[in-house]
C-alpha cells in the first residue's frame, strides 16, 4: 500500500498499548462494580423496568440512586473506581493517539474531478437504523415473546404476568410446561428469524455493525436480569413470582442461567438465520426465492449424491475407516489390472482404441475437490451419528431410569402442607374426577429401623392398600416369586421359613413367665403382620421370606417399667421386591395401611399417590388436582419436581454431551468451509462467466450455499441412517455392562425421533453456516477479474 | 435515438498505489444495428471499454445508458438480468462452464431466466446446428476444440437474442482459417438477425471490413 493511498495512519505499538491499557481499566472498573455490589442496588429497578417497559424513568432514578449520594458502604472502594476509569480513560487517549489523519496527497485534481459518481456509490449508507430497529426489535420482541407465551400457555392467563389478581382456575391454555416451552421457542425463533429477514432484506446487505449493536444492546438485557434474578435477592422477589413458569422450564436443566443463555443462543442463531436468508434472498434488489437454476449449477459442481460417495462414506461410517478402505484399494487395484489387460487387448488390435479407453480411465480419475467432498461428507456423517448414538444411549439410560422410579414412586403425591390426611377417601373420590389421573392409592410413610437376626438397617417403611397400589406403582409385578402382596393382608398364609419355626419353638418358652411358671399364652402360635422387604435389604438382613423381622420407630414411644422405649413390632416377610433400582431395594418395606395406622398413630394417611396417564403432564394434572381439592391445605408434588435433582443433572450431562459432540460437527462444518473455498478458488473463472451470462450476486451465493449444503443433508442423512443402525444394533444385539457396576444388564437405547432429528437439524443448520462465508466470497468475484485470469 | 451510448465515462487503474487512467471522458453512441470494430494497442483499455460497455465493470464515474435509461443506477438484480437480456459477450477464451455439456453451456442464459428447460434446449440445439456444431451438442468443452468451442460460445451468446453483441478478440486464440470462419458468423449474426455488435480486435483486416471503425489510444476513442 502506497502511503497516498491512504487517509489514516495508525501507529500499531500506540494502538496495541491503549488497547491494553483500556482492558486493564474496564477490568479494574468491573472489579470495582462488582466489589461495590452496585448491582444488587440497580438490578431490581432496572429489571422491573426492562421487564415491564413501563418505568424506564425508574432505572434513570435508579442509576442517579446508584451514583449519587452513595450509601458508604455500597462502593467500597471508590478509589479502585475512580483508578479504573482514569486508566480506561487513558487507554483510549493512547488510541486516539495512535490514529491521525494522513497527510493530503500533493496532487492536483483528477481530470474527473466534478463529474457524475458513479450511481451505486453515489447510493451508498453506511447505517441503517431502520434495519437496526429490525435486528434489535426484532430479537427482543422474540424475547418478550417466549416469556409470554411461556407463562400464558403453561399456567393458563396472562394476568399472572402483569401482577393483576390471578384469573379463576382452569382460565388460559394450561400445556405441560415442555410442550409450552417447545411452542413459545418456535414462535420465539420465527420472531427472530422474520425480523432478521426484514433487516437484512430493507439493507440489502449483512448489516453486521446494526446486528451486533442490535444483539448487544437490546438482546442482552433480558438473559442478562434472568441470570441476575438468581443471584439477586430483590429481583427474585419482584420478579420471580411472575416469572416462575419460565424458571420453572429453565431449572430443569439444573441450572436455570444455562437456561436462559441457550435460548438466547437459539435466538440469536434465528436472527442470524434469518439475516442470511433474508440478504440471500433479497440482497441484490428482490426478493427472489426460487432455487431451480442454482440447484443445477451446484449439483454439477459437487456432486455430492453418487452411489459411490455415498455408499463409501455410509461404509465408513458403519465399519470404521480402516476396513473398507482395505477392500475399496483391493477392488480397484483389481480392477484397474482387469482394465489394464483388456486395454492391453485391445491395443494389440487396435491402437488408437486403447487409447480412447485410457483417456476413459482417466476420467474416472478422482480431482482434490472430489476427496474434500468426501472428507466433509464423512466428517459431518461422524458427527451427526456420534450425536445420534451417545444421546441415544443417554436416554435409554435416562429412560431405564425414570421407568424404575416411577415403577416404584407415584407420579404425583397429594398431600398436606402440615398433618396428616385423615379425610383420604374423600380426597381420594374428588380425585378421582380430575381427567388424566388413572389410578390413586393412600399410603403413610415413616422412617424406622429394621432389625433381624443377622443385621440392623435404616429403612423407609410405607404403609399401602395392596388393592389400590398395583394401579399407581409396579409393586405388585416387582415382587419375586415365592412372596405375595395379598399375603399383607391375610399374614396367616405366610408359610414361616425353617429358621422361624425354630425361633416360632422357642418362643413360648421365652413368654413363660419366670415367676408362675405357665405360658402367658396358650400354645396357637401368634400371627405376626406380614412385611415386603426389598432384595438386597433382604439380603443385607440375611431373611427369606417367612423369616420375622423386627421393626423400631424412634418417633413413637411406650412406656415401659423402665421409662419410655422406642415403639417396636415384629412382622413376618411376606414377600421380597427387586424394582432394579438399588436405592430402592435396599431402602424400602412395605406394610399393610392399617398396620401402619396402629404402629405411628397416625389417622387416615399421610398422602394419595396418584398415577397420571401421561407422565409428561403430571406437572399439570397435580396443578389440576390442587384446584379440584381447593388450594391449601392441599398440596401435590409431581415425580419431576420429587426427583428434580437426579433428572436435572441428567438432563444437564445430556445436554453438555450434546454440545460437546456439536463440536464434531463444528470440526466437520470447518472441512465444509475449507471445501467450499477450494471450489471457489477452483470456479473463479466460473463464477465471473455465470455473472456475464447474468447471474445476480444472490444467484452465486444461492448456488455455492447449495453446494456446502448438499454436503450437509448428504452427511446428516448418512449420519442418521448409521446412527440409527448402530442404535439398532446396540438395542437387538446389546452390548453386555459389568453388572458389578451397573445395575442394568445391557446398554440401552432409546431413539427419540425428536432429538435424533435435531442432530440432522443441527448439522444442517451448522453446514448452512458454514457455507455462508465461502458463497459471500464467491459472489464477491469481480467478473472482470475472473476473466483476466487467464 | 441511440441504442448505447457513453457519456463521459472515467475508469483507472491502480498499479502499484499509481493511477492509470485507462478511460478519459469517453462518450460515444451506438445505433441498432450497427457493425463496429475497434482497434488499438494491448493494454489500451479496450477490454476496459468493452466490460463497462457490458455493465460488467463499473466506471468511476460517468453514464451507460441503454435506450436512455442508465444502467448503473439500476439495483445488483436488474443490472444482472439487463445483461443476460440485452448483451451477449464472446471473450478471446471461450470461457465455457467445462461441467456441462456444449448444448447445456448454450442454454445456460436461458436457464439462468428460468425459462422452461426444454424449450431452451430446443433453441440452443437450433443454434448449434446453425453455428455447424450439430453433432457435438453432448460433447463436454474439453472435448471440444478450439474453434468449436469459440462457436459454441458464440451460439451462447445468441440463445436470448439479445440487442447487443460483445466481442472481445473472439478470434484472438485460433487460427486465421478458423478466425475468418468466425468472423463471417458474426457478419451473418449483424446481417440476419439485426443485433449490434461491438468487436475488438487486433486483426487490421477485419476492422477495415467492419462499416464502423473506433480506435483507443490515450484513453480516448476516436472514429477510424
Amino acid at each position: 500500500m502506497h502511503p497516498a493511498e491512504r487517509q489514516t495512519d495508525y501507529r500499531w505499538p500506540l494502538l496495541w498499548a491503549g488497547a491494553l491499557v483500556a482492558l486493564v481499566g474496564a477490568a479494574l472498573l468491573g472489579v470495582a462494580i462488582s466489589e461495590s455490589e452496585a448491582w444488587a442496588e440497580v438490578a431490581g429497578a432496572l429489571g422491573l423496568s426492562l421487564v415491564g417497559w413501563g418505568g424506564l424513568v425508574q432505572s434513570f432514578d435508579a442509576g442517579a440512586l446508584a451514583l449519587g449520594p452513595n450509601p458508604a458502604g455500597a462502593i467500597a472502594g471508590p478509589k479502585m473506581l475512580v483508578a479504573g476509569t482514569l486508566v480506561w480513560l487513558a487507554g483510549w487517549g493512547l488510541v486516539a493517539a495512535g490514529i491521525r489523519r494522513a497527510p493530503a496527497s500533493t496532487e492536483g485534481p483528477s481530470p474527473a474531478a466534478g463529474s457524475t459518481l458513479y450511481p451505486r456509490l453515489a447510493r451508498y449508507r453506511d447505517f441503517y437504523w431502520s434495519t437496526l430497529g429490525a435486528y434489535g426489535g426484532g430479537i427482543l420482541l422474540a424475547e418478550l415473546v417466549m416469556l409470554l407465551l411461556q407463562t400464558v400457555l403453561s399456567s393458563g392467563g396472562p394476568s399472572e404476568l402483569g401482577g393483576v389478581t390471578p384469573r379463576e382456575p382452569g382460565g388460559g391454555a394450561s400445556l405441560a410446561p415442555t410442550l409450552a416451552f417447545a411452542i413459545a421457542l418456535v414462535l420465539g425463533a420465527g420472531v427472530a428469524f422474520a425480523s432478521g429477514f426484514v433487516g437484512a432484506s430493507r439493507a440489502q446487505r449483512l448489516s453486521l455493525p446494526e446486528a451486533t449493536i442490535g444483539v448487544f444492546y437490546l438482546g442482552l438485557p433480558i438473559p442478562i436480569l434472568l441470570s441476575l434474578m438468581e443471584r439477586v435477592p430483590s429481583l427474585q422477589l419482584a420478579l420471580g413470582y411472575r416469572l416462575r413458569e419460565v424458571t420453572y422450564v429453565a431449572g430443569l436443566l439444573g441450572r436455570p442461567e444455562l437456561g436462559y443463555w441457550l435460548v438466547f443462543a437459539a435466538l440469536v442463531l434465528a436472527l442470524v438465520l434469518g439475516i442470511n436468508t433474508g440478504f440471500i434472498a433479497a440482497g441484490s434488489g428482490r426478493v427472489d426465492l426460487r432455487l431451480g437454476f442454482e440447484l443445477f449449477v451446484a449439483r454439477r459442481h459437487v456432486a455430492v449424491f453418487r452411489p459411490s460417495l455415498l455408499l463409501g462414506a455410509l461404509a465408513v461410517l458403519m465399519f470404521g475407516i480402516i476396513p473398507p478402505l482395505i477392500i475399496y484399494f483391493i477392488i480397484r487395484g483389481a480392477e484397474a489390472a482387469v482394465e489394464r489387460t483388456r486395454v492391453k487387448s485391445l491395443g494389440l488390435a487396435d491402437p488408437l482404441a486403447a487409447a480412447a479407453a485410457q483417456h476413459r480411465m482417466k476420467l474416472h480419475e478422482q480431482s482434490p475437490t472430489m476427496m474434500m467432498t468426501a472428507l466433509s461428507v464423512g466428517g459431518v456423517g461422524v458427527g451427526v451419528m456420534a450425536l445420534i448414538i451417545v444421546l441415544s444411549v443417554m436416554s435409554g439410560f435416562e429412560a431405564d431410569l425414570q421407568q424404575k422410579i416411577l415403577g416404584t414412586n407415584a407420579h404425583a403425591v397429594v398431600s398436606k402442607y402440615a398433618g396428616e390426611l385423615p379425610e383420604y377417601s374423600k380426597v381420594m373420590e374428588q380425585v378421582k374426577r380430575v381427567p388424566g389421573v388413572v389410578g390413586q392409592t393412600p399410603f403413610i410413610i415413616n422412617q424406622v429401623m429394621i432389625a433381624s437376626e443377622g443385621n440392623v438397617d435404616g429403612v423407609i417403611i410405607k404403609g399401602i392398600d395392596p388393592h389400590s397400589v398395583g394401579s399407581v406403582t409396579d409393586l405388585p409385578q416387582n415382587i419375586l416369586p415365592g412372596g405375595d402382596l395379598g399375603h399383607l393382608e391375610q399374614p396367616g398364609k405366610i408359610l414361616p421359613s425353617r429358621a422361624v419355626e425354630d425361633d416360632e419353638d422357642a418362643k413360648p418358652k421365652d413368654e413363660e413367665d419366670p415367676i408362675i411358671g405357665k405360658a402367658s399364652a396358650p400354645a396357637k402360635p401368634t400371627v405376626l403382620p406380614g412385611i415386603i422387604v426389598g432384595r438386597e435389604l433382604a439380603a443385607s438382613l440375611r431373611v427369606v421370606v417367612g423369616d420375622r423381622v423386627n421393626v423400631v420407630s424412634p418417633l413413637g414411644t411406650e412406656l415401659s417399667p423402665s421409662g419410655p422405649i422406642p415403639k417396636s413390632r415384629a412382622f413376618r416377610v411376606a414377600g421380597v421386591f427387586y424394582s432394579g433400582m438399588y436405592e430402592y431395594d435396599s431402602k424400602f418395606v412395605y406394610i399393610l395401611l392399617k398396620e401402619a395406622q396402629d404402629f405411628f398413630n397416625v389417622k387416615g394417611a399421610t398422602g394419595i399417590e396418584l398415577k397420571v396417564a401421561d407422565i409428561d403432564d403430571a406437572r399439570r394434572i397435580s396443578n389440576q388436582v390442587v384446584r379440584v381439592l381447593g388450594g391449601y391445605p392441599y398440596r401435590a408434588r409431581d415425580w419431576g419436581e420429587m426427583n428434580k435433582n437426579l433428572f436435572s443433572a441428567l438432563r444437564l450431562e445430556k445436554l453438555v454431551m450434546g454440545i460437546i459432540l456439536s463440536i464434531i460437527i463444528i470440526v466437520a462444518a470447518g472441512l465444509i468451509v475449507a471445501t467450499v473455498i477450494m471450489l471457489v478458488l477452483e470456479k473463479r473463472k466460473e463464477i465471473s462467466v455465470l455473472k456475464a451470462l447474468g447471474v445476480p450476486d444472490g444467484g452465486i451465493v444461492k448456488i455455492f450455499l447449495a453446494e456446502g449444503l448438499q454436503i450437509g443433508v448428504a452427511g446428516g442423512l448418512l449420519g442418521l441412517f448409521s446412527g440409527l443402525a448402530w442404535c439398532l444394533f446396540i438395542e437387538k444385539v446389546g452390548i453386555k455392562l459389568d453388572p458389578e457396576v451397573y445395575y442394568i444388564p445391557a446398554l440401552p437405547v432409546r431413539i427419540e425421533p425428536v432429538q435424533t432429528a435435531l442432530a440432522v437439524v443441527i448439522a444442517v443448520l451448522v453446514t448452512y453456516l458454514a457455507s455462508i462465508y465461502p458463497a459471500l466470497k464467491a459472489s464477491s468475484v469481480e467478473p472482470v477479474e475472473g476473466l483476466k485470469a487467464e | 435515438m441511440a441504442l448505447l451510448s457513453i457519456r463521459n465515462v472515467f475508469k483507472s487503474y491502480f498499479l502499484h498505489g499509481k493511477r492509470i487512467d485507462i478511460l478519459r471522458a469517453v462518450s460515444l453512441d451506438i445505433h441498432a444495428g450497427e457493425l463496429i470494430s475497434m482497434v488499438g494497442a494491448s493494454g489500451a483499455g479496450k477490454s476496459t471499454f468493452l466490460h463497462v460497455l457490458g455493465t460488467l465493470d463499473a466506471p468511476a464515474a460517468g453514464e451507460v445508458l441503454f435506450e436512455g435509461r442508465s444502467v448503473f443506477s439500476m439495483n445488483d438484480a436488474e443490472i444482472a438480468e439487463f445483461r443476460n437480456r440485452t448483451i451477449g459477450f464472446v471473450f478471446q477464451s471461450h470461457y465455457l462452464l467445462p461441467e456441462f455439456t456444449a448444448l447445456e453451456n448454450v442454454a445456460m442464459p436461458a436457464l439462468i431466466q428460468r425459462r422452461e428447460r426444454a424449450g431452451a434446449y430446443t433453441y440452443a440445439r437450433e443454434l448449434l446446428e446453425r453455428v455447424g456444431l450439430g453433432s457435438r451438442v453432448d460433447h463436454r468443452p474439453g472435448e471440444l476444440s478450439g474453434g468449436e468451442a469459440q462457436r459454441v460460445a458464440l451460439a451462447r451468446a445468441l440463445v436470448l437474442k439479445p440487442a447487443v453483441l460483445l466481442a472481445d478478440e473472439p478470434t484472438g486464440n485460433l487460427d486465421p482459417t478458423t478466425g475468418e470462419g468466425i468472423h463471417q458468423l458474426l457478419r451473418d449474426v449483424n446481417r440476419d438477425l439485426g443485433i449490434t455488435a461491438v468487436i475488438v480486435t487486433h486483426n487490421e483486416t477485419l476492422a477495415r471490413s467492419m462499416p464502423r471503425r473506433l480506435r483507443l489510444a490515450g484513453g480516448q476513442v476516436s472514429e477510424a
